[in-house]
């Protein structure tokens, strides 16, 4: 029996640059069963229309991680997003390659970088050579232990969430969320001896330059979360190290701050997280806004009951000895 | 209606123009804000990266607070209505909840779970609905092209927060289309402000506001609009460096919800607090008929 179908139009990013002087967008219209893959169609193109349509993909089953591109501005495995709901929502598809790495041709991007930032974070086991595995034993781990890893090793490393990334546009410095997320399965692994080395070499211009803006997470086609254990990595890396980064003296300074009078001083915070020398290097900016906000200069009310606040902060962040 | 009002601590101190802003829409609207002084800051997220549980912990005593006086909790910031939303989210988890009551319990505050968390989008797209926001229009914005910026925690996680979509919403625009402005669809609409970082990398935190400023300007945003005080002190307050940091001129008015909604509403500028911005908002306001002569 046939299936009804609808009329499912693309409009497809082309461009060689051995070619090409610019990118250009080529519309494809065919008609489609709503619940046709994007990749399926994709390759229904290259088969029917155009050979010269240049696309990565394998194994069309959500397990390569081959065939993540952008479609309709969502960073998303082709092979797993259907064209009924995108048609519904915008009307046409606008299918583009991944952002956040240099286009080599069509929808194919070179992912060098990606796998730069993914092997900086040293993705393998680092055993305690003091304490090496047993050799034809096998090494168990309690149903605790593997719980800690969440849904990290999920990750078919994609690279979904390194296009979404807002970080990773604006700083080429930053790892990205599966270099992060790949980090934080190694620092929870039982087995592994680095997990303070890694968590110290993780934190300039690393791990405090995540957003959690969590777009990552909806990017991500294996519901890994990478914002989430980033957030893990960073509580740790406090824990580890104290705060001696901006990103950690920020966290850590807000935290005590609130402690206070229950409101954020916002003055406090800028010395807390620059100490007293490094504001001057806001003083400029600072007297911009102070001539509109003057409020920024004063110290805030104290909350009713801030006592009890404080004893919440007595029960679950207690002084740590140093 | 009658919402416990939580403004947060930027609407109480630089951001007082939400504040300002808020109480005209509010009045306008008959909805009232039950004031509670013994609310605490929400941890902005920041507390929730140096100590999760008690992050969960301050936020579960706030919404215990409006859960005991029976009201639901009224936002005005998205980053508020991320960490109150993922409080009531966190306690589902026994570990977590054991512990948070640990704490609270001896001080005499039992948190149920059963008190809501609505920012004002929401309030006002669903509660209170778009025919009545068009009812009370006295001023249309006469098709202004506005740029809906939503703030991150708004938003994501969608899947717990259980609200819009995470990269497609349209309640924004919806409510802009509403009162007569044009909504501009553009892509940083649900980008990050750069915030976050602002006191980590200053220049990256910037590039990334400038590039969300470029965007809606490149779409034709005559301004742009948010629901988040956080983000206004990146697209507006910091909108210099933003400018610095791409490389290009901006000059992007951007207003506050509240500010947008009470403009259609009839109020003046200093009504809604527009004044304190630094970015002047004269030009937008000139197309709307609202400048001063």
């Amino acid at each position: 029996m046939a299936e009804p179908t609808v009329p499912a139009i693309f409009d497809v990013y082309r461009y060689d640059p051995a070619i090409d002087r610019e990118p250009r967008y080529q519309r494809y219209t065919l008609d489609l069963a709503p619940h046709t893959p994007v990749l399926s169609a994709l390759l229904r193109i290259r088969a029917e229309i155009d050979p010269s349509l240049t696309l990565r993909y394998s194994c069309r089953s959500a397990i390569c991680g081959s065939c993540a591109m952008q479609i309709n501005s969502k960073s998303r495995l082709a092979c797993e997003t259907h064209i009924g709901p995108e048609m519904e929502r915008h009307g046409r598809i606008v299918v583009e390659p991944m952002r956040n790495q240099a286009v080599l041709r069509d929808l194919v991007v070179d992912q060098a970088s990606f796998w730069r930032q993914y092997s900086l974070v040293e993705p393998h086991l680092k055993l305690d050579p003091a304490h090496p595995m047993p050799e034809g034993e096998p090494t168990s781990m309690t149903p605790e232990e593997v719980e800690r890893f969440k849904e990290t090793p999920r990750c078919i490393a994609c690279a979904a969430c390194y296009s979404a990334c807002p970080a990773v546009e604006a700083d080429a410095g930053f790892p990205g969320p599966m270099a992060l997320a790949k980090l934080y399965r190694f620092v929870v692994d039982p087995r592994d001896h680095a997990r303070q080395d890694r968590l110290v070499r993780i934190q300039p211009n690393g791990l405090w330059l995540c957003l959690r803006c969590h777009l990552c997470t909806e990017a991500c086609p294996k519901d890994v979360r990478p914002s989430e254990r980033i957030r893990d990595l960073k509580e740790m890396a406090i824990a580890v190290q104290g705060a001696t980064e901006n990103g950690s003296r920020h966290a850590v300074g807000f935290k005590d701050n609130i402690e206070d009078r229950g409101l954020l001083n916002e003055m406090r915070l800028v010395r807390q997280t620059y100490g007293t020398l490094g504001m001057l290097g806001q003083v400029g900016q600072g007297l911009r806004i102070v001539r509109k906000k003057p409020e920024i200069m004063r110290r805030p009310h104290a909350i009713e009951g801030v006592d009890e606040l404080q004893k919440i902060y007595e029960a679950l962040d207690p002084e740590e000895p140093k | 209606m009658r919402l416990a009002y939580y403004p947060g601590c930027v609407a109480q101190e630089s951001g007082k123009e939400l504040d300002i802003a808020t109480r005209y829409v509010a009045k306008t609207l008959g909805i009232e804000l039950v004031e509670f002084p013994t609310f605490s800051c929400c941890g902005s997220g920041f507390v929730d990266e140096a100590n999760e549980v008690l992050n969960v912990a301050i936020n579960a005593r706030n919404l215990a607070i409006a859960e005991r006086a029976g009201l639901d909790l009224l936002t005005i910031c998205s980053t508020c209505q991320g960490m109150l939303s993922l409080a009531i989210l966190r306690m589902q988890d026994p570990a977590v909840r054991s512990r948070v009551e640990g704490a609270l319990r001896p001080l005499g505050i039992d948190y149920r779970g059963s008190v809501k968390v609505k920012h004002l989008l929401r309030v006002l797209t669903e509660d209170i609905g778009l025919d009545a926001i068009r009812a009370r229009v006295r001023r249309p914005l006469g098709g202004l092209k506005v740029g809906a910026f939503y703030g991150c925690h708004l938003l994501r996680p969608a899947d717990e927060l259980g609200w819009e979509d995470g990269e497609e919403p349209h309640a924004f625009e919806d409510l802009l289309a509403a009162v007569g402005a044009t909504p501009v669809y553009y892509r940083g609409r649900v980008m990050c402000c750069g915030f976050p970082i602002q006191f980590v990398k200053g220049e990256t935190a910037s590039r990334i506001a400038g590039r969300q400023i470029l965007d809606a300007k490149a779409h034709g945003a005559d301004a742009m609009a948010t629901p988040c005080p956080l983000c206004h002190i990146s697209l507006d307050a910091y909108q210099n460096q933003a400018a610095k940091a791409v490389e290009r001129p901006l000059d992007l008015p951007v207003f506050h919800l509240p500010q947008i909604v009470g403009l259609a509403f009839g109020a003046s500028p200093e009504e809604l607090g527009l004044p304190r911005h630094l970015v002047p908002t004269d030009a937008a306001l000139a197309k709307i008929g609202a400048a001063r002569p």
